[in-house]
This record gives structure tokens, C-alpha cells and sequence, in this order.
């Protein structure tokens, strides 16, 4: 008798259009009681095909067998019924509703009115699993992995057998991660079977008992954990053999490039983002921005920009202070800032507009007369399609119909275009698959070669260990400290993201982010610090 | 077993022209079901339509210049409120400023038309126009810079201002209303056609109103201004995303301000093309090109050429409908807000299978 799967999808096939292909013949089997990792780059089909588990798309061919009988998802309600689950990487949470009234809403038969019993229920649903939670707390007021957890009790109250869990570590740190991956293993314990996406290989040798893996929609193989490998892995998804070891060339340093003394900023809400920051960039060095996300990068990046209004203190760029320039400015003087938030589209492009029109929106101001200057702007998008290798149809493609990787490539190979001397970049390699992500890598080394100065916000601890020359740690909009990547550690970084290290004090004569041979004049360090007085 | 909806990549022009063409004549055979239901032939009835009385009738001309009244407010209008629909600035309120602009351009035809030389006059009430109806936009503009009002409501409900001062107007007969006949004891708007009126251009009998070639000259502007300028890009930017705009060294604010005043200037000059071609203000001086100018502005897709089309053919069901309804005295020209309606819900329909398509679910189970 063969073996029964608590998932089994024989000859899964789904098409978007007549060109795309998202699963060709996939077939994936899930066993009772294990955790499997799917593994595959970006665009290769795995949310598509989990999301057929979970009844947000049909299958165009191929059959879903749960628990070794025939079924057919249509709907949401479908796989809640077969006890499927899953955590989706964007949360599907009513911000404004408590904990309690988010699982509440999409229970079955609940009833007209809101039961007030559903907190206790709830809490003690919640301790039997083992999850801390207060189920009166609302969800925008959550932190982010409350909110992960949240959804994965929900699934659990729904009475999931199987849990799916599209990229859960993403927006975690380290020490949260360990914690999510103990919860994994816990619920595998008591029977329950788990798919969990991710694209880091550690994560994969670490937690699954197997791994299956996609490459641009067809299936692969699948294999044990323990028989495989990081690099024998890596083949498989990108389809040859790859150098995985990020470079980290040495370059002669040049006095500091971007200085900032005792920086802070408010947040759109009015709180303290970024709280009394220090720090200096060099040119041909890299200078990673660590810490879980929120904690004041983005609002550091917008500041360097020229977008926010800083509350006190100074921002030197090569002896000038930059404070109170509007953002074309700076710009002029050589910096450049881009920002791919959670979206990936809304800072930084146009996603409606041409990749010519993306290539000119900081400069098209400069062409004399009336009229914009396209001509220029499509040279330059050609050339950058060559070079950076951006697979689209042609200059005149809209960028939102771009996939991931590529449109990072037009917007960093646009910030590159117009020779900056500093580059502030917040997660570059957001969402990018491996391939992707070393290009990118790539194009910062070269830039850093050149003399430029960089800032990279980052949010994957190994890489910024492998790319960046030295790394600050933010916690709540305060710096832990700067420490050389090639000397700390994972947890190290970890302990100073949460707070628990505070290695500012650690040169007894030389604080933190102060450089030895500032710019910065004694006149400049006084105003600034009169004016915080005030 | 069920239907799911499957994106298309492309849709070939001959198919999506067969669509178009196909949503028109379905949206004309339930008009004519209507009009089989009033006990009116509608093939009888479609042909004087779209013929807008023009066969057999003497005056053809006539009807033709008639026609072109209807359609070069609408047309005017519809460009301008596609520069701000491009912006994503949901200016509703062009019937508001064509209201303001045509109030502001008749004062100027009854003051200073007895006094000063028709051209001047003419040209003095396009700037008036354009004035009052450009601040009474960059008002709405202002409040969402400043404060972030919501621009659809503050735009809806000073339409309703504006048609209450013109219909005050228009029923207030005292010693300071000039707006009004001074003789006549019921209130009635003032003539001024005899001193302030847009000159025509004779073909033969036919008289081209100037005001054609002028619309058709700022349509040409508009669509360079859009398509080439540094203004029309920073509109697209905005439009398309703000934040990016901001990050880009642009004045978010300014370009707001400065295109909403742009759009309702233009609303502001085909008030007074209006004005001038009827030479009297009415209550229904807009005919609602305000509220017909957004959906003529959304079938165009935002394309100045395109909406110059779609212009001509909605007027063409306007006027038709009126020309319709001296020989069918039982259908009223509202019959042509009802078509429009069709055709137009009927034309989004369209749209919906050029951009996806329906497949029936395959079986599952077998391979």
C-alpha cells in the first residue's frame, strides 16, 4: 500500500494568460507530521501553488488529494474545511479590530452577536499551544511578530491540520525567528504538517525535514534535509552552479564623506524615531544599517533625503551642512537615496510610467525650455537595460510590469547614473530572489570600488556580515553601537537589536560613530548644539 | 464545475474594436426595445437620431451649426477635466466652474459690451471665464493642499453652490440684478447676442462659429502640454504616485494647484464660449457638460484625441434626441441621457472582456 500524504498534488498546472506559466506539472506530496520547505526564486511558482492549497486560485489541470482522498478547493471556506491553513507573507489582519475579534470574524456559525466570552476562549485556545497573547490588544498595535503569531493562531483556531507559511521570517530578527521555528516544531510534534516558503537556505537546513524545490514553474525534485546541501540546493533552484560567498573588496578609505552628529527625528506620528543618532559614512566603504524593521530607518533614509524635517542636530556632507536643503539639493551635491519599502513600488518609481520616464524623474527639470527630454532618458534606460541586464520588452514598458528583481535594477541603475558619492539604499535586495540579489551586491562593490560612500539598510543579517565593512545596529531609534562585520557576530547583532547589548561605550576613548578626523568644524558642533538647547 | 476569470496579456485592435462596436449596438437594441414598448419604430426613430434631422430638411446647415453648440462645451470640458483626472485629482466639479465662468463672462458682455468693440469684449470674457472659474477650482485645490480635504466632495457640493447663485440670479428681479430684462416683469435673463457674440466664419450658408477652431487649437495644446512638457510629466508623476513625486525634488503642492486651475481655467473658457455663442445666460447653461465631460473623459481613456471623438458622438446622441423628438413627440430628449447611460455601462462591460477573459473550469481529477 503506498504511503498516504497528508497533501498530495499530482500534475498541478495554472496558467495567468496565454504567456505565463506560474506551474507547469507540479507535483509536491506533504507527509503527516513533517515540516517541508519549498524552496525557489523569485517568479519560480511557489505562492501560486500554495495558494491552490488554500482556495484563493483553481488549478487549470491536475488533482489535490488531502489525507489520500480526491478533493477540489474552490474557495477559502473549501480548504478551512479540509483543515488546510496559511499564513500569508502580507498579513491579512483588521488592523482597528483586538486580537480576539480578528480570529473571531471568520469562525463559522459565531453567531449574530459578539460573544464576550470569545476573549477567555481565545486566551486559553492560545495557552494550550504554548503562544503568549493578550486577546484584548488591538492588531495596529502589534508588533510585528505578534501579528505573525496572531495569524498562526488563527489558522490553529480554525483547527488546521496543515499549516502553509509563505516567507514567516522575513520580517523577523534572529532571536525571533528561533522562537517561531520552536513553535514549529512543537506544533509538528502534536501531529500537525507544515509547508513554510523562504528563500534562505539556512533557515531550510534548519527547520525542514525535506525540501522541495521550483525553478520558473516546474518542479524539480524533492529531498531530505539531511542528505543535502546549501550549494546542491542552490543548483537546483537557479539551475547552475553559483559562488555563493558575497565579495567584500578593500578599498582605500577617504576621510568621511557624510557625518551625522546627534540626529533625531520624529515619525509621522510625532514620536521619537531616530533618537540622537552618530554616525559617518567614508568613500569606498560600506556602512550597514541593522535592526528590526520600524525602528527609525526609514525616517533616517528620508532625512538624509532631504524628506523629513529633522528636530535637532547635524548632517555634514563633506563639510557642509546639509540640514534644511530641500531634496533637490541634496540630490546636487551627490546623494542619493532610494528606499524599497514593503510594496516594493512606492518610493522611488513611477510604476505607471516607462522606464524612459523613470529614468529622468530626478533630472528632467534640467533640460533647457518647455519640453522633457526623452531622448537622452531612453539612451540612458537602454543602456541600463544592457548593462544591469533588465529583462523587459523595451524602454517604453511600464515599470510595474516588471518583476521584482528588475525593477530594483532600473532604480538603483538610475541612482548610479548620476555618479552620487554617497548612496543611502534601504533593503535593496528586498523580496529578490538569489540571482537577483548578487547582481545587486555586484553593482554596490563596483560603486564602492569607485570611491562612493554607502549606506546599506539591510535586513538579512548573514548578507550584511558578508557585504558591509562595518555595521550599526539600531533599537526603538537609538545606536547599539558600530561594530566591524568582520568581528561580530549573528548574535551579537541579534542581542543589540532587541536592546539587550549596548556596545556604544565599548572604545573607552572614542564614542561610537564619531570619526577621528571629522569635517566637522568646532562653529558647526556648537550652533548645533545651541540650537538643541533651545 | 464553474467559470473563473483568466487575465489576457493583449487584446488585438480588431478584436477590441468588435467589442466597442458590438457594446454600442447592444446598448441600441435595448433602447429599442424601449422604444418598440412606447409603440414608436425604432429604426424610424434611430435614423432621424443619428441623423439629427439633417435629411430632407432644408436647413441641414442650421442643424449642423446647432449641433457643433452642443458639442464644443463638451468637448472643452472633457479636455480640461482629463488634466486633472490625470493628476488623479477627482474634479467633479466642472458644472460648478462652467457655472461661475458663464456668470462671470455674461457680467462682462452686459457691462462693457454696450461700451467696448466686440473683440475685446469677447476676449475680456474669456478671461473673466477663465478667472472666476480657475479660483473657484484652486479653492477646492487649496483646502485639499492645506488641510486634506477630500477633493470629490468638496467639488460635488460647490456645483450645488454655484446653480443656486445662477438660479438666485435668475429669479431676483431688483433694481441691481443687470443679469435681468429691465422691461419685462417676469424675470428674464438679458440679451446681449447683439454686442457680444463669437463671429462665424461663412462656408456657403453654413456658418463655422469660431469657437470650433479654438477648442480644436487648445485640444492640440493640451495634448503636447500632456504628452511633452516638463509640466505635463510632473503631472503623471503626481498622478502616479505622490510620495515618488516628493522624492524627486518636486513641488507636490504647486503641481497641484497649478493644474487644477489649469483644468478649471478651460472649463472657465468653454463657459464662455457658451455665453457667447448663445448670447444669454439660462439656468441650464451647462447641459450638463460637467457631469458628461467625466464619463466623455473616462471612455477616452485620459487621450485628448480620443475624447474629441467620443465627444462628437455623445452629442450627436444629445442632439439627435432633441432633433428626434419634433417628428416623435412621445420620446422625450431624455431618451439620450438613458442610451448614454446604456452605453456607457455597456462600453465598461466591453472593457472588462478585453481585459479578461471567461474559461470554464476543467474538470479536475482527470489528467
Amino acid at each position: 500500500m503506498p504511503e498516504q500524504y497528508a497533501i498530495e498534488m499530482r500534475g498541478i498546472t495554472k496558467r495567468f494568460g496565454t504567456k505565463v506559466l506560474a506551474n507547469d506539472n507540479i507535483n509536491l506530496n506533504l507527509r503527516q507530521g513533517e515540516i517541508l520547505s519549498l524552496l525557489g526564486e523569485n517568479g519560480s511558482g511557489k505562492t501560486t501553488l500554495m495558494n491552490m492549497l488554500s482556495g484563493i486560485y483553481a488549478p487549470d489541470a491536475g488533482q489535490i488529494l488531502v489525507d489520500g482522498k480526491p478533493v477540489s478547493i474552490t474557495s477559502p471556506e473549501d480548504a478551512k474545511r479540509l483543515g488546510i491553513g496559511m499564513v500569508h507573507q502580507h498579513f491579512k489582519l483588521v488592523d482597528v479590530f483586538s486580537a480576539a475579534d480578528n480570529i473571531w470574524m471568520g469562525r463559522e456559525k459565531s453567531g449574530f452577536g459578539l460573544n464576550r466570552r470569545r476573549y477567555d476562549e481565545i486566551e486559553a485556545m492560545a495557552k494550550k499551544f504554548g503562544f503568549d497573547i493578550d486577546p484584548r490588544k488591538k492588531v495596529c498595535n502589534m508588533a510585528v511578530s505578534e501579528k505573525q503569531t496572531l495569524e498562526i493562531i488563527k489558522v490553529l483556531y480554525y483547527g488546521a491540520k496543515i499549516i502553509i507559511l509563505d516567507e514567516p521570517t522575513a520580517v523577523l530578527t534572529v532571536q525571533e525567528i528561533e522562537k517561531l521555528f520552536a513553535v514549529l516544531r512543537r506544533m509538528k510534534q502534536e501531529g500537525h504538517s507544515i509547508i513554510i516558503i523562504t528563500h534562505k537556505l539556512n533557515e531550510v537546513m534548519d527547520i525542514s525535514d525535506r525540501v522541495a524545490i521550483l525553478r520558473k514553474g516546474q518542479y524539480i525534485t524533492t529531498v531530505n534535509t539531511a542528505d543535502t546541501n546549501e550549494q546542491e540546493l542552490t543548483e537546483w533552484m537557479v539551475g547552475r552552479k553559483i559562488d555563493l560567498n558575497i565579495a567584500r573588496p578593500v578599498v582605500e578609505k577617504t576621510r568621511p564623506l557624510l557625518e551625522i552628529r546627534d540626529l533625531t527625528i520624529k515619525n509621522d506620528e510625532g514620536a521619537t524615531a531616530i533618537d540622537k543618532v552618530n554616525f559617518y559614512i567614508r568613500g569606498g566603504e560600506i556602512l550597514g544599517v541593522a535592526g528590526i524593521a520600524g525602528c527609525g530607518q526609514k525616517e533616517l533614509c528620508e532625512a538624509i533625503a532631504g524628506l523629513r524635517p529633522i528636530q535637532s542636530g547635524l548632517m555634514i556632507h563633506k563639510g557642509d551642512n546639509i540640514v534644511g536643503l530641500p531634496p533637490k539639493a541634496i540630490l546636487e551635491k551627490g546623494i542619493s537615496m532610494s528606499f524599497i519599502p514593503e510594496d516594493r513600488l512606492g518610493m522611488g518609481l513611477a510604476p505607471s510610467l516607462s522606464i524612459t520616464d523613470n529614468m529622468i524623474l530626478k533630472n528632467y527639470a534640467d533640460a533647457k525650455g518647455l519640453f522633457v527630454d526623452r531622448k537622452t532618458g531612453r539612451a540612458d534606460a537602454q543602456r541600463i537595460i544592457e548593462e544591469l541586464e533588465v529583462v523587459t520588452p523595451s524602454t517604453e514598458t511600464p515599470v510595474r510590469r516588471l518583476s521584482g528583481g528588475n525593477v530594483q535594477k532600473v532604480l538603483l541603475g538610475r541612482e548610479i547614473k548620476a555618479g552620487p558619492n554617497v548612496i543611502v539604499t534601504a533593503y535593496p535586495v528586498r523580496g529578490l530572489d538569489i540571482n537577483s540579489s548578487y547582481a545587486i551586491y555586484d553593482i554596490l562593490n563596483q560603486q564602492k570600488q569607485d570611491g562612493v560612500g554607502i549606506l546599506f539598510v539591510g535586513e538579512d543579517l548573514d548578507v550584511m556580515l558578508a557585504l558591509c565593512d562595518k555595521i550599526m545596529v539600531l533599537c526603538h531609534g537609538k545606536v547599539m553601537g558600530v561594530v566591524h562585520a568582520h568581528k561580530t557576530t549573528k548574535e551579537e547583532l541579534g542581542l543589540m537589536m532587541t536592546g539587550a547589548l549596548d556596545l556604544t561605550d565599548k572604545y573607552e576613548d572614542k564614542p561610537a560613530g564619531i570619526a577621528r578626523d571629522t569635517n566637522i568644524t568646532q562653529e558647526q558642533l556648537k550652533a548645533a548644539q545651541e540650537e538643541g538647547e533651545n | 464545475m464553474g467559470i473563473h476569470i483568466v487575465k489576457r496579456d493583449a487584446c488585438p485592435l480588431w478584436k477590441k474594436a468588435v467589442l466597442y462596436v458590438a457594446a454600442v449596438l447592444f446598448a441600441l437594441v435595448i433602447g429599442g426595445v424601449l422604444l418598440l414598448a412606447m409603440g414608436v419604430n425604432p429604426l424610424a426613430y434611430y435614423g432621424r437620431m443619428f441623423t439629427m434631422g439633417m435629411v430632407g430638411n432644408k436647413i441641414a446647415y442650421k442643424a449642423f451649426e446647432n449641433y457643433l453648440k452642443v458639442f464644443v462645451p463638451l468637448a472643452l470640458t472633457s479636455v480640461a477635466l482629463s488634466l486633472a483626472f490625470k493628476m488623479r485629482f477627482w474634479n467633479i466639479g466642472g458644472e460648478g466652474q462652467f457655472i461661475m465662468g458663464a456668470i462671470a463672462s455674461a457680467t462682462v458682455a452686459l457691462k462693457l459690451g454696450p461700451v467696448l468693440p466686440n473683440a475685446v469684449t469677447l476676449i475680456l470674457m474669456c478671461l473673466a471665464a477663465m478667472l472666476a472659474a480657475g479660483l473657484y477650482g484652486v479653492f477646492v485645490a487649496a483646502l485639499k493642499v492645506k488641510f486634506g480635504t477630500n477633493e470629490t466632495l468638496m467639488t460635488l457640493m460647490l456645483n450645488y453652490v454655484a446653480l443656486y447663485v445662477l438660479t438666485f440670479l435668475g429669479d431676483t428681479k431688483a433694481d441691481w440684478n443687470f443679469f435681468l430684462q429691465e422691461k419685462s416683469a417676469r424675470p428674464v435673463f438679458e440679451s446681449f447676442a447683439s454686442f457680444a457674440a463669437f463671429p462665424r466664419i461663412m462656408l456657403g450658408k453654413f456658418g463655422l462659429n469660431i469657437c470650433v477652431i479654438l477648442a480644436f487649437l487648445v485640444g492640440a495644446l493640451v495634448f503636447v502640454y500632456l504628452k511633452y512638457t516638463k509640466h505635463g510629466y510632473e503631472i503623471s508623476v503626481v498622478g502616479d504616485s505622490a510620495g515618488t513625486a516628493h522624492y524627486a525634488g518636486m513641488k507636490v503642492n504647486t503641481i497641484v494647484l497649478r493644474t487644477v486651475f489649469l483644468s478649471a481655467c478651460l472649463i472657465g473658457l468653454a463657459a464662455a464660449f457658451k455665453v457667447g455663442t448663445a448670447g444669454v445666460l439660462s439656468t441650464a447653461i451647462t447641459e450638463d457638460v460637467g457631469w458628461t465631460g467625466i464619463i466623455v473623459a473616462w471612455l477616452s481613456h485620459l487621450n485628448t484625441a480620443v475624447i474629441f471623438v467620443v465627444s462628437a458622438l455623445i452629442s450627436m446622441l444629445h442632439y439627435g434626441s432633441i432633433a428626434a423628438a419634433a417628428t416623435f413627440s412621445k420620446v422625450d430628449s431624455s431618451f439620450a441621457n438613458m442610451l448614454q447611460g446604456v452605453i456607457l455601462f455597456l462600453v465598461l462591460t466591453a472593457e472588462f472582456f478585453i481585459r479578461f477573459r471567461v474559461v470554464r473550469n476543467k474538470k479536475g481529477g482527470k489528467q
